[in-house]
């Protein structure tokens, strides 16, 4: 028990230099916006401590070419997590003002174009699944950080229509639930695909070389590749697709409040006809 | 017709666990149970009230009431209660799922390797059941040894079936093209009712089975006896009844260990007068229902792949007396 | 007043041509019916269908306790037992539940959002008449070899040629398809009308509750039932051309079939139930004189029943032995699912507390639907920790279980919808004194016969045994299940014999007779042709009680989104819905492709016999088509007429060009010995690319089509849009494409 104790206090990356990441987000955070303590502040700390999460626990250390569950944590986690809690700190008035400024305006609008936030947010999840190149971004340490850069970038292309602080920018609520329900058959496929398929979609884990102390004691326990390969794949469908179902949730109980009433109707239908 | 003399040994046999796997689905069962009645009186409880209490006597001439449009705070209190039970549940279920009736296939627990492993096989209607390490064939029974841990391999010939007994174990199906595995076991002597729960076709309903639990030297004794041919006739009627066995075509189908034949299509009969029951469940073994069977099994179990042969008198005296002797 | 009213119950008897009443003879009458397009006849036939089935099943249920009354009964044969179960779920299921509730939502969603009537009302009746059309080749199995016999999910193997070598299969599946693209078309209408037909002022915030479920009960249709229709298209192409995607014995799968399966029955037992809770939820504040208590937690947690119904199928399949992560993620899954449910049945209850309740006959219902529906969730919730499913699954427990769903839940709520709605739809009142003898019976035998299958259940029996043998007690409950069904039946016959009786001698009705609030009741009894003389204003949730009661009007105390007036275009969510259908059609045909091509599962050994670089040819050619397309499109848009069908002329040679391509692809596997029966790579190979194909063929005749039509002058820039709406579809099948040709020629999933 104590070696095992020992092992995942081990696992721990203390030294990680997402310290710095964090670091530099935070004080350019205070100095855009202020270091006043605010509800939003909450979402700033969650989407930090997604960073924690990927980088400093053992999640990192066993995502790196030991356990395919663990990857897949790190993977959400980056994709999701981090970007939305993002997003949703960033205090509204102003990014409204910010992002109104001739300059930055366009940028805001590419973000806001949906097809590209759906389309980046799923292949990312797909691409880096594609056996060669998944194995791929664990052997080059650059082409991981480059993996996890693209992660947390789709993740804002992605979640900018649905949450973006500025108001004009989201997508009308009908649109945003068909968004986030799209994609939600996006990941269910791939996590059907990851869980049921017989191949090893990311071969690395099936011989993990670099076998821990604690990984023998997992497959001893039962935990085979194949297993892990199976839950892997049921997290990548589960979670993400509730996390989606949540937000559609969000998004009606905003168009039930009525927040958005000029937009009521989505803009696909804006080529339509009205009624007389 | 002759009603089962031996009845299975549990009247309500979800309640009366026999093993340790069945035991702990019992007690998640009784939690949940108690907790649904909870939520049963509550619901009904509100409802009752509210028609008592609210029930309008004017006839439709009173006042009108309060029109009240809800309110998001109650809601989100009267949902507390609900996720904490959804949590709760999830989380037993899921430990239950873990530690006790995980597939033993994808998760061998470290160093507990089956005590003893039985291969069942379904078949369009009956079990055939093969014990690997004993050498042993035989049908609509399965012998187990009480206290031990024993992994059953499930799969089947031809369409889905599904094997229950629901004193002993989970149910689980039986699937063509695929081997299933789950652990059995019995932590009291006795006879267990089995029974086939998935739809497979015109005689699902025949397709029960026993499962005997033995204390180790009876165990030990049963399997000495199995694991040895059976003694074959060497005179009189009984002698021209295993003639007959092998020149009509009784041994197309059926099997008889040091006789011959195959399993594919019909129950294994060597020791059949071993067994308990006939036809899986249609009689009790015994001579008149052998040859009540024997006669038209159409007439008992409508479908099943045993013909009306139309045996004229001798020919059954010898067949029966034949199939008696396979002790 | 009175008199008034029965003038026009009277005159409503022939709506469609009110005017010639007396002069038409009955045959003309009869076909006034068969040929109506008017949304109400349409409705009050699919609900007699509906009925007549009903009865059907109702007597099939009959002989199934008869059977079951006595232990080892010979009353009916095995055989003939297992027909009549599976007649029975079918039945009920696809010629009852379905329709029924499609016909009141097809009565009164047009009158609860103002509309004169649904979307497309051709078809509308073509939806309808694809009913009768499966009820007869369903039920002419029985005048064949053998009549359906493998329950109603048909499970594989067993339903394959191998084991059920007769044709009663072959018109079981048949009738499902033809049944489906009734409901799938009938659904994609329903979708379209309550987008697309509001009445000013009726936002999709303030839509009465009944109209918010039909219209979620339409998009679980247009999403689950191309489920079910690429299972069957693959059984029946087992059981004809001799593929195996079904039989193990040959490389297919067994659990592949459970699987399409029970992705289509999952959300099927939603869109059997919701309408009911619509129902519920219209008949509840009514009866309480109170608003519904939270309408956006009621319509928003429909919502999240909506998506998760589709993550959950596995939990039928529990005792299959899918591993212990898919067991447990499933339960979680399920379990979620008693969230949104539970509040539910808390607002209806919160409606009741504070009201002034009137206890009708309809309001009984609903309450005994609560107390029933209750039952029916929390043995649901049993069954979705993993272990007790273990237990009772595939007993009589869980025949209980689905009764109180579909019996306690959906009948209760349409018998409580049937006496709300019944003087709306005919002028008269249902008796209430027969309502409440109905009330009682069904009450009493309903509970008696499905609340001993859980003890049956307990006690170990399986379900659809034909006999038994007489264990202690079996006898027993199952004579008195049986004794409730009969309790039931008269209770039907006093219902039948109430609607008869009523519809000549009832009580005159009136336009409001219950004091309701939503639009349905602002019109007259039957309402006229196209519904409304005018429209009660809206800016509620509950116009005519606004309307009522001026001084306490919804409005004033409580704010809904205003109405922002725009409507889409009614063809191209047409066309977005149905493409969205057959895009699950298609997933889960390219599913079956990558299962059985990947690993040693009996696809293809050795090198693929298509040719890359040539296909790859012509799908460029086949994407060049959408270019071409959308050249046409614009070339119209800017009232360019030569050049629009220059454009539209070469899309359609290009369609043809890319056919030609697939023609000599199957030419040449054909040749070199490859066919649909050769293994599980050519199945799954002409299954995909041969429905693909069919789809390219069908996009060329309506472009060619539309494309006479423009030559005729009769498709100019003003009706661009309905080019659009072709345009969605043809775009759809070139999408389609890249994934087949990503999937099956590059193989990039394996």
């Amino acid at each position: 028990m104590g070696g095992v104790w020992n092992e995942i206090v081990g696992l721990w990356s203390w030294a990680s230099p997402i310290w710095l990441v964090i670091a530099a987000v935070l004080v350019g955070y205070w100095a855009f916006f202020g270091g006043r303590m605010e509800r939003r502040s909450w979402w700033l700390a969650g989407s930090l401590a997604g960073l924690v999460v990927a980088y400093v626990s053992p999640v990192a250390e066993l995502a790196d070419g030991v356990m395919f569950t663990a990857h897949m944590i790190q993977h959400l986690v980056l994709l999701l997590l981090v970007p939305l809690c993002f997003l949703l700190s960033l205090p509204r008035e102003r990014m409204e003002e910010w992002l109104a400024r001739p300059r930055v305006e366009p940028w805001g609008r590419l973000l806001s174009f949906s097809p590209v936030g759906w389309a980046l947010g799923l292949s990312v999840m797909w691409v880096w699944h594609v056996p060669t190149l998944c194995s791929a971004s664990l052997q080059s340490s650059w082409l991981g950080v480059f993996q996890d850069v693209t992660f947390v970038v789709a993740g804002l292309f992605f979640w900018w229509p649905v949450f973006s602080p500025m108001k004009a920018q989201r997508l009308a609520p009908a649109s945003a639930a068909l968004y986030l329900f799209t994609a939600c058959v996006g990941c269910t496929l791939l996590g059907i695909y990851l869980t049921f398929t017989p191949i090893s979609v990311c071969p690395v884990f099936a011989r993990p070389a670099a076998g821990t102390g604690l990984l023998e004691a997992v497959r001893l326990g039962g935990f085979s590749a194949r297993m892990d390969q199976r839950l892997g794949g049921l997290l990548m469908w589960v979670p993400p697709c509730v996390l989606y179902a949540g937000a559609i949730v969000a998004v009606c109980r905003r168009w039930y409040a009525g927040e958005e009433d000029e937009v009521v109707e989505s803009e696909n239908f804006r080529a339509g006809e009205s009624v007389k | 017709m002759v009603w089962l003399a031996e009845s299975a040994s549990s009247v309500v046999p979800v309640f009366d666990p026999a093993s340790p796997f069945a035991e702990a689905i019992y007690s998640l069962f009784l939690k949940v149970l108690a907790i649904s009645a909870v939520i049963f009186l509550i619901v009904v409880g509100l409802i009752t009230v509210a028609v008592f209490r609210f029930r309008d006597k004017t006839g439709g001439n009173g006042d009108v009431p309060r029109q009240d449009f809800g309110s998001h705070k109650q809601e989100i209190f009267w949902l507390l209660g609900p996720v904490i039970i959804v949590v709760w549940l999830a989380a037993i279920s899921a430990k239950l799922v873990f530690t006790v009736n995980a597939v033993p296939q994808a998760h061998p627990d470290a160093g507990e390797e089956p005590d003893e492993e039985i291969e069942v096989r379904g078949h369009q209607w009956f079990w055939e059941v093969k014990y690997p390490g004993h050498g042993i064939v035989s049908a609509n029974e399965v012998h187990l040894p009480v206290g031990k841990k024993i992994r059953i391999k499930l799969t089947s010939e031809d369409v889905i079936h599904s094997f229950w007994v629901p004193q002993l174990s989970r149910k689980m199906d039986a699937i063509p093209g695929r081997d299933n595995y789950f652990w059995i076991g019995a932590s009291k002597p006795g006879v267990y009712q089995g029974r086939c729960t998935e739809f497979c076709g015109m005689v699902h309903a025949w397709m029960n089975f026993k499962v005997y639990a033995y204390e180790e030297a009876e165990w030990e004794a049963w399997v000495e006896a199995h694991s040895k041919k059976p003694e074959l006739p060497t005179e009189g009627v009984a002698l021209a009844g295993q003639k007959f066995f092998e020149t009509a075509t009784c041994i197309d189908c059926h099997k008889i260990a040091g006789v011959g034949g195959t399993t594919m299509i019909a129950p294994d009969l060597t020791h059949f007068a071993s067994r308990g029951e006939i036809g899986g469940g249609v009689f009790v073994n015994n001579r008149e229902n052998l040859e009540k069977w024997l006669i038209d099994p159409q007439k008992w179990k409508p479908g099943c792949k045993m013909p009306n042969f139309k045996f004229d008198p001798e020919e059954l005296q010898q067949v029966v007396a034949f199939l008696e002797t396979l002790k | 007043m009175n008199g008034g009213t029965t003038e026009r119950i009277e005159s409503g008897k022939g709506v469609d041509a009110p005017r010639e009443e007396a002069a038409v003879p009955p045959t003309s009458k009869i076909l006034s019916w068969v040929t109506t397009v008017d949304h109400k006849r349409v409705g009050i036939m699919y609900i007699l269908t509906a009925v007549f089935f009903l009865v059907v099943g109702g007597c099939e249920a009959l002989l199934i306790r008869i059977q079951l009354a006595v232990p080892e009964n010979d009353f009916i044969s095995p055989a003939f037992f297992n027909q009549m179960f599976t007649m029975h779920g079918t039945t009920m299921v696809f010629l009852v539940g379905m329709p029924v509730l499609i016909g009141f939502a097809n009565y009164f969603v047009p009158l609860q959002i103002g509309a004169k009537d649904v979307a497309f009302p051709r078809l509308n009746a073509m939806s309808f008449w694809m009913l009768p059309f499966g009820g007869f080749l369903l039920y002419y199995s029985f005048m064949t070899s053998t009549a359906p016999d493998a329950g109603w999910f048909s499970y594989a193997p067993l339903s394959t040629k191998p084991y059920s070598s007769l044709g009663g299969i072959d018109y079981w599946i048949l009738a499902l398809l033809v049944l489906g693209i009734g409901s799938v078309a009938g659904a994609i209408n329903m979708a379209v009308t309550v987008l697309s037909m509001r009445a000013p002022g009726m936002s999709l915030q303030r839509v009465p509750l009944f109209t918010w479920m039909a219209f979620i009960t339409a998009l679980l249709t247009i999403l689950a039932l191309p489920a079910l229709n690429s299972a069957l298209a693959m059984l029946f192409i087992d059981r004809w051309l001799d593929a195996a995607f079904f039989e193990p014995a040959r490389g297919g799968s067994a659990l592949l079939w459970q699987h399409f399966f029970w992705i289509f029955g999952h959300p099927e037992v939603y869109i059997l139930v919701l309408p009911a809770f619509g129902m519920i939820s219209e008949v509840i504040p009514v009866f309480s004189r109170k608003p519904i208590y939270g309408y956006s937690f009621v319509a928003g947690s429909t919502v999240v029943i909506f998506l998760l119904s589709y993550g959950v199928w596995a939990h039928h399949m529990f005792a299959v032995g899918l591993g212990m992560f898919a067991d447990i993620f499933f339960a979680i899954g399920t379990l979620l699912i008693a969230l949104p449910t539970g509040v539910k049945v808390f607002n209806w209850t919160a409606t009741m507390w504070g009201g002034s309740i009137r206890l009708t006959v309809s309001m009984l219902f609903a309450i005994a639907f609560l107390v029933e529906f209750v039952l029916g969730g929390l043995t649901g919730v049993m069954f979705a920790a993993v272990p007790i499913d273990w237990q009772l699954t595939d007993t009589y427990f869980v025949v209980g279980h689905f009764h109180y769903v579909l019996i306690g839940g959906t009948v209760f709520g349409l018998f409580a919808a049937t006496f709300y709605w019944f003087p709306k739809m005919t002028g008269r009142m249902l008796s209430e004194g027969l309502g409440k003898l109905q009330f009682v019976l069904w009450v009493l035998g309903f509970n008696l016969t499905f609340m001993l299958h859980h003890f049956l259940g307990l006690m170990g029996m399986p379900r659809r045994v034909y006999t038994y043998s007489d264990e202690p007690g079996w006898a027993l409950l199952n004579g008195l299940s049986s004794l409730g069904a009969v309790f039931m039946a008269l209770g039907t016959l006093v219902f039948v014999w109430n609607l008869w009786v009523s519809k000549r001698k009832g009580k005159v009705a009136g336009d409001n007779p219950w004091g309701g609030f939503t639009l349905e009741w602002a019109t007259t009894s039957p309402p006229p042709v196209e519904n409304f003389t005018s429209l009660p204003e809206i800016k509620s949730r509950r116009p005519v009680w606004d309307r009522d009661h001026p001084d306490l009007a919804d409005w004033k105390s409580a704010k809904t989104p205003e109405d922002g007036g725009w409507r889409p275009f009614k063809g191209k969510v047409a066309m977005g819905a149905f493409v969205a259908s057959e895009a699950v059609f298609f997933i889960l045909l390219l599913v079956s492709f990558v299962v059985f091509n990947s690993g040693d599962r009996g696809g293809l050994d050795g090198p693929s016999p298509l040719d890359v670089p040539r296909t790859a040819l012509f799908t460029v050619i086949l994407l060049g088509s959408s270019v071409t397309f959308w050249f046409a499109e614009r070339a119209l848009r800017g009232g360019d007429q030569k050049g629009f069908l220059r454009w539209l002329l070469i899309t359609v040679v290009m369609g043809l060009v890319f056919l030609g391509g697939q023609a000599i692809e199957y030419a040449g596997l054909i040749r070199s010995g490859v066919t649909i029966n050769s293994n599980l790579f050519a199945s799954t190979f002409f299954t995909v690319t041969g429905f693909h194909g069919f789809h390219v063929f069908a996009g060329i005749v309506a472009l060619m089509i539309l494309y006479f039509l423009g030559r005729k002058g009769e498709l100019k820039q003003k009706r661009a849009n309905i080019f659009s709406a072709a345009g969605i579809y043809w775009h759809f099948v070139d999408v389609v494409w890249i994934f087949v040709f990503a999937i099956i020629y590059l193989r990039v999933l394996q």
